[in-house]
């Protein structure tokens, strides 16, 4: 037999305004779409505001201090998509409906937990930790779960072969019919779940359609149509549309802050980090600014997070002001750093991803990471990949020994020179930065790189000391005859 | 006069006067000789007991916080004699100088210290400025590559502050801050990265010409008397059949906060 759980929050629109800004939780706020009261907190029913009933200027005559807030769909995808994560992080096999609740396989989620009841509770909780005050039903079917979790306790587990009993007082409107259905069936004195299940299906569906097949099948805990499991969302994105447009960073900051706040607490559900954070800020100038910052590890260090954000901001700002922003983590196993016992500590994951974001906002991209040995026979040639960091191992070279080599720095790129040869042999050198008379000479060394690209590398090397203190190698192109120095022996 | 039963005791010219001032017996002197023992004997250990913790410390000085000094570790450069000179290597957490003239041999000093760090596990971060890291000559004089991090900044001004937050990141056993042959002006950039690496026991180890970090270096080490040797090759000079063997340069201690200053190595630098 199943047992389905139902996660939801009731007033979603309501819970996700007051989770995108916490300073309305305790506010009579209303939520309006087209000039219409389509959601109010409780403390804005308590003062005579109706849903679905009541337009905007009617609200504001009944109540002078409502907090009227338009419908936010961003915010209210980002709390239905936590809403999911929270299922996910116990369960395998959950749906999502369309107005937001969330419906999980029970019996294959309980081993987790001790009981059913234990389940309902650790759903509760891991709501709250992202945010949202959830209600859990458990029982035999959808229907009854959701029903359970509407009507009952917050966290009310309806056993096997009690639903009937269960759903036999509840109300009729909690089933929302049909306003001509519902008179009907007033008409002929069922108003309870219970009158209505003990009426013959099809005796009902011939007199009120399929609207009362429906009903009957809901009355008797029946679902239509069974659970059927979609594959959770692989990114965690938290949404928000701001009130008005931000033209500064710090403001910018703040409330990106708050995102990536909410996406870290939706990554912790399953012990995840974020390997990569894409940030996509709604301009006002109708455009967008879509931006993606790869973390050198994957973390859930809310700092390293805003640092990173920070510097990609500050080193390329929007070029308009921002009216929506949307952060997307992606999630990744954290890797956890495994010390060597003989071998010194290298620098914490979560720091090296910001400093190296600093040094890239600092320096430029490409202008840090690891230096690369170039697979070509073309002097000086450099390359650079992406830092990251080292294993515990020892390094795998040959040791240096007790001497010392003498290293070539590199002038990139190669300077021109004038040199002044006697007999073939050059005698005096000039060029930006250097310039006398050769003391020593050495080569030439005939080098042929690349003969096959477009732009061969055809020299002749000589080592020259000058009288300016220098050590230089140059060489002469073979081809134009142009001196060049590419490098300073040090 | 003597009492039969009293000892006789050596009385002194003093305590005679005392005696004789005061009047006192024998017994009463006897018993005044037996404290001035005692009072002298506790003086004696109350003082021995005071240099002693002159010597460890009073309880009471001692403030919250407060340390004993930690012996100052060191980042081995790899080269013998270079290390007896410096008793053991770079001080870790101090700003270490290598100056000298153009060619004299920095970079050849530097990567080899790099090498020897990288290759004892340390993670390495090189500053350079003026891009002239060649990769193939790093690998070839030891350095782990991988282990590596290369930092180009645009200019001085932004190495110093590259190499302030390496060193504020922590991690990273040695800094080399690659000035090249741009001289940098006393800034208060030295403070700030000597007091960042006192705090992360990170070694900055600075490549210049000239020394401008002043009194933040606690080491300084300058190359001087460059010297370049010339062999004759066996064949592939066309021109004038000499190769280039390598330098050898005299490497002074210019200045050293744990002392040691005016030691000189010779150091020899060989081409491949």
């Amino acid at each position: 037999m199943s047992r389905i759980a139902c996660l939801l929050v009731p007033d979603l629109p309501v819970a996700a305004l007051c989770r995108a800004d916490p300073t309305l939780l305790d506010r009579p706020l209303v939520v309006t779409e087209d000039a219409r009261v389509i959601a109010a907190a409780a403390s804005a029913r308590a003062r005579g505001v109706r849903v679905d009933v009541h337009s905007v200027a009617q609200a504001r005559a009944i109540a002078a201090d409502l907090v009227i807030h338009p419908r936010d769909p961003a915010v209210e995808a980002s709390a239905t998509r936590a809403l999911a994560d929270v299922a996910a992080s116990l369960a395998s096999r959950c749906e999502r409906s369309g107005d937001g609740a969330v419906y999980l396989d029970a019996a294959g989620a309980t081993h987790l937990t001790s009981s059913e009841g234990g389940l309902a509770s650790a759903l509760v909780a891991r709501a709250a930790r992202v945010g949202l005050a959830a209600r859990v039903g458990v029982g035999a079917s959808k229907t009854v779960a959701r029903l359970a979790a509407l009507h009952g306790d917050g966290c009310e587990v309806v056993p096997a072969g009690a639903e009937l009993g269960f759903l036999a007082p509840l109300p009729l409107t909690c089933l929302a019919p049909p306003a001509d259905v519902a008179a009907t069936l007033a008409r002929w004195g069922v108003h309870r779940l219970g009158d209505l299940a003990r009426l013959p299906a099809a005796e009902v569906t011939t007199r009120l359609g399929i609207a009362g097949a429906t009903l009957v099948l809901a009355a008797r805990g029946e679902d239509e149509l069974p659970l059927a499991p979609s594959p959770p969302p692989a990114d965690v994105e938290e949404a928000v549309t701001l009130e008005w447009p931000l033209d500064t960073i710090e403001p910018l900051l703040f409330v990106l802050r708050a995102l990536v706040e909410r996406a870290v607490a939706r990554l912790g559900l399953d012990g995840v980090g974020c390997a990569r954070l894409g940030v996509t800020l709604g301009l006002d100038d109708r455009s967008r600014d879509v931006r993606t910052l790869d973390l050198v590890a994957p973390t859930r260090d809310q700092k390293t997070l805003l640092t990173c954000l920070r510097v990609a901001l500050e080193s390329r700002p929007p070029r308009a002001a921002v009216v929506t922003a949307v952060v997307i983590a992606v999630p990744e196993r954290v890797r956890a750093a495994q010390l060597g016992l003989f071998t010194p500590p290298g620098p914490a994951p979560e720091r090296l991803a910001t400093t190296l974001a600093r040094l890239g906002a600092l320096c430029g991209p490409g202008r840090v990471g690891v230096p690369v040995v170039v697979d070509t026979h073309r002097p000086g040639a450099a390359d650079v990949a992406a830092f990251t960091p080292p294993s515990a191992a020892l390094p795998d070279t040959v040791p240096p020994g007790a001497s010392c080599r003498l290293v070539v720095r590199a002038l990139r790129p190669p300077r021109p020179l004038e040199v002044f040869a006697e007999r073939d042999a050059p005698c005096f050198v000039r060029g930006t930065g250097l310039g006398g008379r050769v003391v020593a000479v050495a080569g030439p060394w005939r080098i042929a790189a690349e003969w096959w690209s477009d732009v061969p590398c055809a020299r002749d090397y000589y080592d020259l000391e000058l009288t300016d203190g220098g050590l230089y190698r140059c060489y002469r192109e073979r081809e134009s005859g142009a001196w060049f120095v590419d490098g300073i022996y040090d | 006069m003597v009492l039969p039963g009293a000892r006789p005791i050596e009385v002194s010219a003093p305590m005679t006067l005392h005696r004789r001032r005061s009047g006192l017996g024998d017994d009463e002197l006897h018993e005044l000789r037996l404290d001035r023992r005692r009072i002298k004997s506790e003086t004696m250990a109350m003082s021995a007991a005071a240099a002693l913790l002159d010597r460890l410390g009073r309880p009471g000085a001692v403030r919250l916080g407060a340390t004993a000094p930690v012996p100052l570790l060191r980042l081995a450069t790899g080269l013998p004699a270079l290390d007896a000179a410096l008793e053991g290597g770079l001080p870790r957490g101090r700003v270490t100088e290598l100056v000298g003239v153009r060619s004299a041999g920095r970079t050849g000093l530097g990567c080899r210290i790099a090498a020897s760090a990288t290759r004892a596990g340390e993670t390495i971060a090189w500053v350079d400025p003026e891009d002239a890291l060649d990769p193939e000559a790093a690998d070839a004089a030891g350095v782990a590559l991988p282990r590596t991090l290369w930092v180009r900044p645009r200019d001085v001004i932004d190495a110093l502050r590259a190499a302030e937050i390496l060193l504020g990141a922590g991690g990273f056993g040695l800094v080399v801050l690659d000035l090249g042959f741009t001289g940098t002006a006393r800034t208060t950039a030295w403070t700030r990265l000597s007091r960042a690496a006192e705090r992360t026991r990170s070694t900055l180890l600075v490549l210049a010409t000239t020394r401008s970090a002043g009194s933040c270096a606690a080491l300084a080490l300058e190359l001087v008397g460059r010297r370049v040797r010339w062999s004759r090759g066996a064949g592939p000079g066309l021109l004038c059949g000499v190769l280039l063997d390598g330098i050898t340069a005299r490497l002074t201690v210019a200045r050293s906060r744990g002392g040691g200053a005016g030691r000189a190595v010779v150091l020899r630098q060989a081409c491949a």
